[in-house]
């Protein structure tokens, strides 16, 4: 559907190297849809793009095609059966999103996580960041024209799901995060795997980069392409890399660390610019990062065999197996954490740094066995709110780019 | 905190062509690696006791159900996939299910039933492969859910390796 009407530029919205009067469409507007099928738009999200000629004027992100409730369904669910719905938020990385739920309750509750079962949790979210990671680089690499990077990262992500199916029996959707910690122990089986896994990787990154980095069509259509400064970022409440790519070093893992990130040896990669280019450059340096970090870990596995990986704490961890076969009481436990599990009275916010940015879980609790209210702060809602801001004034094939390198995903943003 | 380094691309990186051949070296390199994808329908993927299939519920040795009906499965599902109905029996343990129905069209293979049974009467087994002509022949009943112990044992001994915990402390609080 084509609108004509006189329109009228905002002020200092024009690119500068571009000659109006020469535009024989000059004046016209075009507005037109994209999504929510498009395949370049990572989900369903909707885009009302006005367009003059090729050039975009303005745009309004759609959200809420794939809204399915999950903050009310919290609030009738209940606090642990909360935990499978959690996983269906960002479904690139399910564990992380368990993770931030977890801490928020653990904070709630005031539970303390054993160290082994910290160290468990630091492991497989920063494998989550990886695989998440990955999903950036292949899908953003296919809508740029690299289709070989979809092949070559999803055969990477392929091996992390493999060794999440090995542990958790499932590979996507896990469901293995526990309040008090994690349900099972990585054993030394899954550890080989990981530690295979992670020392062949940094190899396959630099094979990423050799595709990619000093590509020339990757460098043009990412170079100076929706560009944030850092105050920009920072007004719209951008997160994870999409602020660090503009120069800002703030992560949760240093500014407010969980789980015992200040004790492992990592680095924050920032960027200068603020462009696509510089968020892809930060999100393969995370790669590099998330993989030290995960050895980190591993060697920490090692040392702490034989610890626990779920706290003891019969108001919220469930009994273990054979106690409850051959003790009244327990058996009572069992039933009173299934049927009835309560936490006290309070709120309680813990934000992680998840590999797209701060996520947040908001719980609030009046001491019944269901949440007060449960808020999500997700922070690919955030990212999806730059768009029009990255678009206005560039060309629409940029909008890929740009919708790429911000990097949400849909299930998270509409929750 | 490391700032990322922005590459300026070389003469030759910006002529493109020479790119060109390196990215079909690259490609001509990949033919030659080994295949990484399985056929899966004909090349099932091998399942152990680690996986969370579709859950069953244990059979006894004499063809006794193992399940006593308590619903503590049906309140930890969180998709409300279990319908359970008890009724009272002759055995020693004194309850048993006249109905039990698992939709598997709602079922996440979450494993929270299996985590919630106090009885190990019901298990996620290993059978993954889901499919039918309609929705009322994918609501499971009891005789299609019902399963030999022998055929959950190896998951049975998992859970109960996973569950072996706090040896060194007794009950507390």
């Amino acid at each position: 559907m084509t609108i004509t009407r006189t329109f009228e530029y905002a002020p200092g919205a024009p690119p500068d190297d571009f000659e109006y009067e020469d535009d024989p469409v000059h004046g016209e507007v075009m507005q037109l849809n994209m999504g929510p099928q498009h395949p370049a738009t990572h989900g369903v999200l909707r885009l009302l793009v006005e367009l003059d000629g090729e050039i975009i004027r303005r745009t309004e992100p759609d959200v809420g095609y794939l809204h399915r409730g999950k903050e009310k369904s919290c609030e009738s669910l209940g606090w642990a059966k909360f935990f499978p719905h959690t996983d269906r938020l960002d479904y690139v990385q399910p564990l992380m999103n368990n993770i931030g739920y977890a801490l928020a309750l653990e904070k709630l509750a005031g539970i303390d996580v054993p160290e082994r079962g910290q160290v468990v949790r630091v492991l497989l979210m920063e494998i989550s960041r990886i695989a998440a990671h990955l999903i950036y680089l292949g899908t953003t690499g296919i809508d740029l024209g690299a289709v070989t990077m979809f092949f070559n990262t999803f055969k990477e992500r392929e091996k992390i799901y493999s060794i999440l199916d090995a542990y958790t029996g499932h590979r996507m959707n896990n469901t293995y995060v526990r309040i008090g910690g994690v349900y099972a122990d990585v054993d030394e089986g899954v550890e080989a795997l990981l530690r295979e896994f992670l020392v062949q990787f940094p190899e396959q990154i630099d094979e990423f980069e050799s595709l990619l980095t000093s590509n020339r069509i990757w460098y043009d259509r990412n170079r100076d392409v929706g560009v944030l400064t850092a105050d920009e970022a920072m007004a719209w409440s951008l997160t994870g890399p999409n602020l660090r790519g503009s120069g800002v070093d703030h992560d949760l893992r240093k500014a407010e660390p969980y789980s015992g990130y200040e004790t492992y040896d990592f680095e924050v990669p920032v960027g200068t610019i603020g462009d696509c280019y510089d968020r892809y450059l930060v999100r393969v340096e995370e790669m590099r990062q998330s993989t030290r970090i995960a050895l980190q870990a591993l060697t920490r596995l090692a040392e702490t065999r034989g610890g626990e990986v779920l706290a003891e704490d019969r108001r919220y961890v469930l009994p273990p197996r054979d106690r409850v076969q051959s003790s009244m009481e327990e058996l009572i436990f069992q039933f009173k954490i299934v049927t009835d599990l309560r936490l006290p009275a309070g709120r309680a916010y813990h934000g992680i740094e998840s590999s797209k940015g701060e996520l947040g879980f908001f719980v609030a609790s009046d001491g019944s066995s269901k949440p007060l209210r449960c808020h999500i702060r997700a922070p690919g809602l955030m990212n999806v709110q730059a768009i029009p801001l990255l678009a206005e004034g560039r060309l629409f094939s940029d909008m890929v780019a740009i919708i790429g390198s911000l990097d949400f995903v849909m299930g998270e943003v509409d929750r | 905190m490391v700032i990322v380094k922005r590459k300026e691309l070389s003469f030759w990186e910006r002529l493109y062509l020479p790119e060109v051949v390196r990215g079909l070296s690259v490609t001509m390199r990949a033919i030659f690696r080994r295949k990484i994808t399985r056929q899966y329908p004909e090349e099932p993927l091998a399942t152990n006791e680690v996986t969370r299939g579709q859950p069953r519920l244990a059979v006894n040795e004499d063809d006794t159900i193992r399940c006593v009906s308590c619903g503590l499965c049906e309140i930890a599902c969180p998709a409300y996939a279990i319908t359970i109905d008890g009724q009272e029996t002759d055995r020693f343990i004194e309850r048993e299910p006249e109905r039990f129905d698992i939709d598997m069209l709602r079922c996440i293979l979450c494993g929270f039933c299996e985590e919630a049974c106090p009885k190990d009467a019901i298990f996620m087994s290993e059978e993954l492969e889901l499919a039918d002509f309609s929705r009322e022949a994918l609501v499971y009943d009891i005789e299609k859910l019902k399963r030999p112990i022998s055929a959950l044992q190896r998951r049975s001994d998992y859970v109960y390796k996973l569950n072996d915990r706090w040896h060194s402390s007794s009950s507390t609080s």
